[in-house]
């Protein structure tokens, strides 16, 4: 319906990927057994809720025979009684409005505690998930269950698809009740009510897809609006605003189009349901006139009684067809969250010390044997690697990009579980460790630095809930930091920050350049004082100012700690106690520098080309180039 | 419903006319030019809102008739009023859809005639504007400002007319049944109208904070799954648990905040409105018992009054709701202004297009800066026509910028950039990109399939001779076998939604798109950072076979692929440093010998023979961790 032409094959395959998932059901009873569990701690509130309903529901099917009762009194002029159904009426009305929010309220506090203790579930769920469940699946589609998946559910409460029991009652008790007064005129009114549920049904099916029609094209029109804007550059450099515009504007005119629809079936369905209203009040007209003549039990109060419970009959069938609808989003919601709830690619437990194999020896800081891993099957990373370190001693990591020594790092920390071998850290398995614990040993400096938002403070105190400021501010100092971001928050002082510990950080820590997170990355490690240290050197590009900086620095986290640095720098490198060299995986080299020159292997040979190279009188130029080696 | 969608596509077959696609049509974007542009649809709902409460009237008044005969002295005669009743509610049925129709169609319409000039309006804007206004802004602008703009024109103007008929055709039912009790029955009415707009009011300041919790949680979110390795590695699943817990506790209270006042709502207007309800009973009642003889009401009277009444209290309740409709709308709209008035940077050059490119590119000092900082600094440079020029340089050295100017795809300064003898700043922009074709370093993919990422800059990439052309650009660009490899071939979705593709292969796709563009002059902005050595040389015969064809600048900081141009100029803090061929900046000792060297060392490493037990290939982005 969205455009003239016949579609392109890819538009034919970009309709089939945004289609949405085939309409779920709208009852699930399996999904609704594994909503129990988070409801019912709530359960005493919900019934309180569903006893309302019930109250409510037989009050409204009263009110229709006071209205009419009132009437009846001032037929027969007893004014006394008038006042009393007078008065009856009033609070009938306001006693039904508060029983209203009670029960409204008591619904949506169970439903909404019920969803809350579900994203915890599922926040719990995401921090034990196995690394590689990142690797292979978008942050936004986790971010997406954990907020509107849940409020999808959670429109079972909000908007009371529960409460079309309610509904229901109420249809049933009005039938029953113009039968129990006058059948004759009830089978009138409700002469027309097979068609009228007919056109319902058919309206509201119709309503339905074109609802969802709208949702999937909301969905692909924010995406292409938002593709445009953070692709502006790609579009502008390549002239396609135009044709950017015109494919825009095919899914403009879906989307338009498709909410056409969606509100002329909506109107259709309301002016349905008001005509035949007053049809069916017209049909009662013609036939009680018919009847009066020789029935005298037709009275003006009957009418009027008909009248309200026809009334109140159509609005029950139009709520009712909307909750339905959203029934059928929440169990589609539901059906993804527990999906993810059923995912089983979480973290494994700690064996029990026996269970691992024997310790290594008093000295050892950290020890890998035979260690074989691959990150999708059939692409090994590391294969057959053994190396270990002594307390106190510097390791540096030396090879391509690519040769696996960050695999090294991720699997002392056990990010990831080796395929075979064995990983000991101060002398024990790392599978005997509880993760935490094990994690806490470590102080990590990543290449590419990860900054919380927040400030300068709570990033480098990032463990702590009250962070020293003393200690932090001292870890800044030692790197000889301190300065640079007291210049830095100088220029941020508008936003009422103080001190160089304040200083604001955005999102992703976007606001700092590659070398200040890496300074900051070095005070957070400084902070921590954990015994072991992981320190993955950056390739990235800083100015000379930042790099003799960093090198400072460097040495700075390295003194007094077991550390494990993959080195790009030949100053680095040289300073530590063992090097040992990768290839693609293996272990090709290992011993000190001097050694290694002796041996006049792969490291030899590396070394020689940088060292007839510093001959030069290039050195200063150096520092700055030697880091895109790599890259 | 059969006459439903068969009337439906008559009004659909009408739409579609009015609405045939053309990329130069220009819509208003102001509020007055919409609601004048739209004043027809406005008329015609104007229109047929007042037949079907006309309608609505007449069945009032038939039904008192009909009661009146009915209890009175001729009760066959009760059928004729009824009869007319019937087709009094489907003619009120048919104007009533038509008005739905009508104004809200007016909504939407002027919704997509917005968005479109705002799509219009961001493709002209460039980077001031972009930095200044951060994508989420822009998007909430686009997305709820925008329907706050639609909801004025649609169910705002809706509303205000509806209340206007529906009283209206009420009020002349029951005054003219009785003066005093229509006085009586009304005296709440203004109580109704100023609780319900104190109550609308609220529930959308509520449904914002509620927007907000709900935003704050799911950024926290964001981060701690964006940051999982940090987490683990610090062990700081803890923190991040409080942080959540503290988040998802803020949510809920907000949203029974918000509940509260939507399950007040109704309660609340409902008990106010019911005020009016029990006048009407009581009094009404008593001029019943009067009855018509001492000024009181007959039973007709009364029937038809009540039904009368009763229609009037939806339109009491949505005065309120217009009233903040109306507000948010035009406070939305005041923020689509903001993009609207946005004055675009680069605008067109007052030349007509040159018929013919022939690729010689002068840059004569250019200078350039970001605010306080001096990024190019009197740069010139000439490239003759097919030619091929290496740009080099550090990270943040200005080669990126340099080429961006060249393009004008920044502010390029008047004079400094000529193509063929002629001052870019005086072509037209789109003739100029197109001669000038710049790939960025940045391997942006949209989200569609790989076959429409590649022929990006093709006007028609479904015909077979662009299909092949498609194919072709992908296998020069090395990433043939992997597209065909994927699960539906070149027609596979990439992108955020759909597959996920490693940072090489999104860059070879990139690259692929460029090599389809075929413009005078190509501008490749570090293709290769992310690639392998084996494949890289590959892809650089490609870029060789393309600077035969045409001018190629190639912005890279591989010494490998800027050896094979014909020109190296190496740029130092927005200066050009050293300029000649690879063999005289080598022996020069220079920069560019520097990085010469290093990289001789790095796939020197490469090459080392893997010891014996097996060779392993290792592709760079499976270990990227």
């Amino acid at each position: 319906m969205t455009s003239k032409s016949p579609p392109g094959r890819a538009e034919q395959a970009l309709r089939k990927f945004h289609e949405e998932g085939a309409i779920g059901k709208a009852y699930d009873a399996r999904l609704l057994r594994r909503l129990w569990p988070f409801v019912r701690p709530h359960a005493l509130l919900i019934a309180l809720s569903l006893a309302t309903l019930v109250v409510i529901a037989a009050i409204n099917l009263g009110r229709p025979l006071l209205m009419g009762d009132v009437v009846r009194q001032a037929a027969v002029r007893k004014p006394g009684l008038l006042m009393r159904d007078g008065i009856g009426l009033a609070l009938l009305l306001v006693v039904t409005q508060g029983l209203t929010f009670v029960q409204m309220y008591t619904m949506q506090m169970a439903g909404a505690r019920a969803m809350a203790d579900l994203r915890s579930e599922i926040f719990r769920l995401f921090q034990n998930l196995r690394l590689r469940y990142y690797d292979r699946t978008p942050v936004g589609r986790l971010v997406t269950r954990a907020t509107n998946d849940v409020d999808a559910i959670s429109e079972l409460f909000a908007s009371g698809a529960l409460n079309a029991m309610g509904d229901v009652m109420a249809l049933v008790g009005i039938v029953v009740m113009m039968a129990l007064l006058d059948w004759r005129l009830a089978g009138v009114s409700f002469l027309a009510l097979p068609v009228v549920g007919a056109i319902v049904h058919v309206v509201r099916g119709r309503s339905r897809a074109a609802f969802r029609d709208v949702r999937a094209r909301t969905a692909r029109l924010n995406a292409f609006l938002n593709e445009q804007v953070n692709g502006i550059s790609v579009v502008q450099a390549f002239v396609r605003e135009r044709a950017m515009s015109a494919e825009f504007d095919a899914v403009n005119v879906g989307y338009r189009d498709a909410n056409k629809r969606s509100v002329y079936y909506d109107a259709l369905l309301d002016a349905v349901i008001e005509m035949v209203s007053t049809l069916c009040i017209a049909s009662i007209l013609w036939f009680a006139g018919a009847r009066h003549v020789h029935d005298p039990k037709i009275t003006f109060a009957l009418v009027v009684t008909f009248t309200q419970y026809i009334r109140q009959f159509f609005e029950p069938i139009s709520l009712l067809s909307q909750r339905y609808t959203l029934l059928q989003s929440a169990m589609s919601g539901a059906e993804r969250v527990f999906e993810l709830l059923d995912e089983k690619d979480i973290v494994a437990p700690a064996l029990a010390p026996e269970g691992c194999c024997a310790p290594g020896a008093a000295d050892e800081a950290f020890a890998l044997e035979n260690v074989d891993f691959e990150y999708k099957p059939g692409v090994p990373v590391l294969r057959d690697v053994t190396f270990s370190a002594k307390r106190g001693e510097r390791i540096a990591l030396v090879g391509a990009t690519g040769a696996g020594k960050t695999t090294v790092a991720s699997l002392l920390l056990r990010l990831y579980e080796p395929q075979g071998g064995a990983i000991r850290v101060l002398g024990t398995d790392v599978r005997g460790y509880e993760p935490r614990a094990l994690r806490r040993l470590f102080s990590v400096v990543p290449q590419d630095v990860f900054l919380f938002p927040g400030t300068v403070l709570s990033n480098i105190a990032i463990a702590d809930e009250q962070a020293d400021r003393g200690r932090a501010e001292e870890a800044l100092r030692r790197i000889g930091a301190l300065e640079l971001f007291e210049r830095r928050c100088g220029v941020d002082s508008a936003g009422g920050a103080t001190s160089a510990l304040d200083a604001r950080v955005d999102e992703r820590g976007q606001n700092f350049s590659a070398g200040e997170r890496q300074l900051l990355a070095f005070a957070r490690a400084i902070y921590r004082d954990a015994p072991l240290l992981i320190l993955d050197e950056a390739t990235a590009s800083v100015d000379s100012d930042t790099e003799a900086r960093l090198q400072r620095a460097l040495e700075e986290v390295i003194r007094g700690r077991t550390s494990l640095v993959v080195a790009h720098r030949l100053s680095t490198i040289r300073a530590a106690d063992r090097i040992v060299v990768f290839h693609k995986g293996h272990v090709v080299e290992t011993g000190s520098h001097e050694e290694l020159i002796l041996r006049g292997g792969v490291y030899a040979r590396l070394h020689r080309m940088q060292f007839a190279h510093e001959q030069a009188t290039l050195a200063e130029r150096l520092v700055h180039s030697e880091q895109r080696a790599v890259g | 419903m059969p006459t439903g969608s068969s009337i439906y596509r008559f009004w659909r077959s009408k739409a579609a006319v009015t609405s045939a696609a053309h990329p130069d049509r220009a819509y208003p974007t102001t509020l007055r030019g919409q609601f004048r542009r739209h004043g027809p649809q406005y008329a015609i709902g104007t229109l047929t809102l007042a037949v079907s409460q006309l309608a609505m009237n007449r069945i009032d008044w038939k039904s008192k008739v009909a009661i009146d005969a009915i209890f009175g002295p001729a009760p066959a005669t009760a059928w004729k009023p009824a009869a007319l009743m019937l087709l009094l509610a489907v003619a009120a049925f048919v104007a009533r859809v038509a008005s739905r129709w009508f104004v809200f169609n007016a909504g939407r319409d002027a919704e997509y005639e917005l968005r479109f000039e705002l799509l219009r309006k961001l493709h002209q804007l460039g980077a001031a504007f972009y930095r200044k206004m951060p994508a989420g802004e822009i998007m909430s602008r686009s997305t709820s400002d925008l329907q706050q703009v639609r909801l004025l024109f649609g169910f705002g103007i809706l509303n205000v007319l509806n209340v206007v008929f529906v009283f209206a055709s009420a009020l002349q039912i029951m005054l003219r049944v009785s003066p005093q009790l229509t006085l009586a029955c009304l005296v709440n009415l203004p109580l109704v109208a100023l609780v319900s707009r104190t109550i609308s009011g609220q529930m959308f300041r509520r449904m914002r904070e509620n927007q907000a919790a709900l935003g704050h949680m799911s950024d926290v979110l964001q981060a701690n799954l964006a940051g999982v390795r940090v987490v683990r590695s610090f062990a700081l699943e803890e923190r991040e648990r409080q942080r959540f817990e503290q988040t998802n506790r803020e949510y809920l209270n907000a949203s029974l905040a918000l509940a509260k006042l939507r399950g007040s709502f109704g309660p609340v207007i409902g008990s106010v409105a019911a005020i009016g309800v029990i006048i009407f009973f009581w009094y009404g009642s008593t001029l019943l018992l009067r009855g018509e003889g001492q000024g009181g009401v007959t039973q007709g009277s009364f029937f038809a009054f009540w039904s009368a009444f009763s229609r009037m209290t939806w339109p009491m309740i949505s005065i309120g709701f217009a009233v903040s409709v109306v507000q948010r709308g035009r406070a939305g709209f005041g923020r689509l202004r903001d993009v609207f008035d946005a004055e675009p940077e680069v605008v067109d050059g007052p030349r007509r297009a040159p018929k013919h490119v022939s690729g010689s590119l002068t840059v004569d000092n250019l200078s350039f800066c970001h605010g306080a900082r001096v990024v190019l600094d009197h740069v010139s440079l000439k490239v003759t026509p097919g030619e091929s020029l290496a740009i080099v340089g550090r990270t943040g050295s200005g080669k990126t910028t340099l080429a961006m100017l060249l393009a004008r795809l920044l502010p390029t300064p008047a004079g400094a950039v000529r193509i063929d003898g002629i001052d870019v700043c005086e072509l037209p922009l789109a003739s100029l990109r197109s001669a000038i074709g710049y790939a960025q370093q940045d391997a942006f993919l949209f989200s569609t399939t790989v076959s429409r990422n590649i022929g990006f800059a093709l006007d028609d990439p479904d015909t077979s001779a662009a299909q092949e052309r498609i194919r072709e650009a992908a296998r020069e660009a090395q990433v043939l076998e992997e597209t065909l490899s994927l699960s539906e071939g070149f027609d596979t979705v990439v992108g955020e939604r759909g597959v996920q593709l490693s940072g090489g292969q999104k860059q070879r796709i990139a690259l692929a798109r460029a090599l389809v563009w075929e413009p005078k002059i190509l501008i490749l902005d570090d293709p290769l950072s992310a690639v392998d050595a084996k494949t890289e040389s590959s892809i650089l015969e490609a870029i060789e076979r393309q600077a035969a064809a045409r001018t190629v600048l190639l912005i890279t900081h591989r010494v490998a692929a800027a050896a094979r141009c014909d020109r190296i100029i190496v740029l130092d803090e927005g200066k050009v440093v050293e300029q000649g061929t690879h063999d005289e900046l080598t022996r020069s000792g220079g920069i560019y010998a520097a990085f010469a060297v290093e990289q001789q060392m790095a796939s020197e490493l490469e090459e080392i023979a893997p010891p014996a037990s097996a060779p392993l290939a290792i592709p760079v982005e499976a270990s990227a961790t």
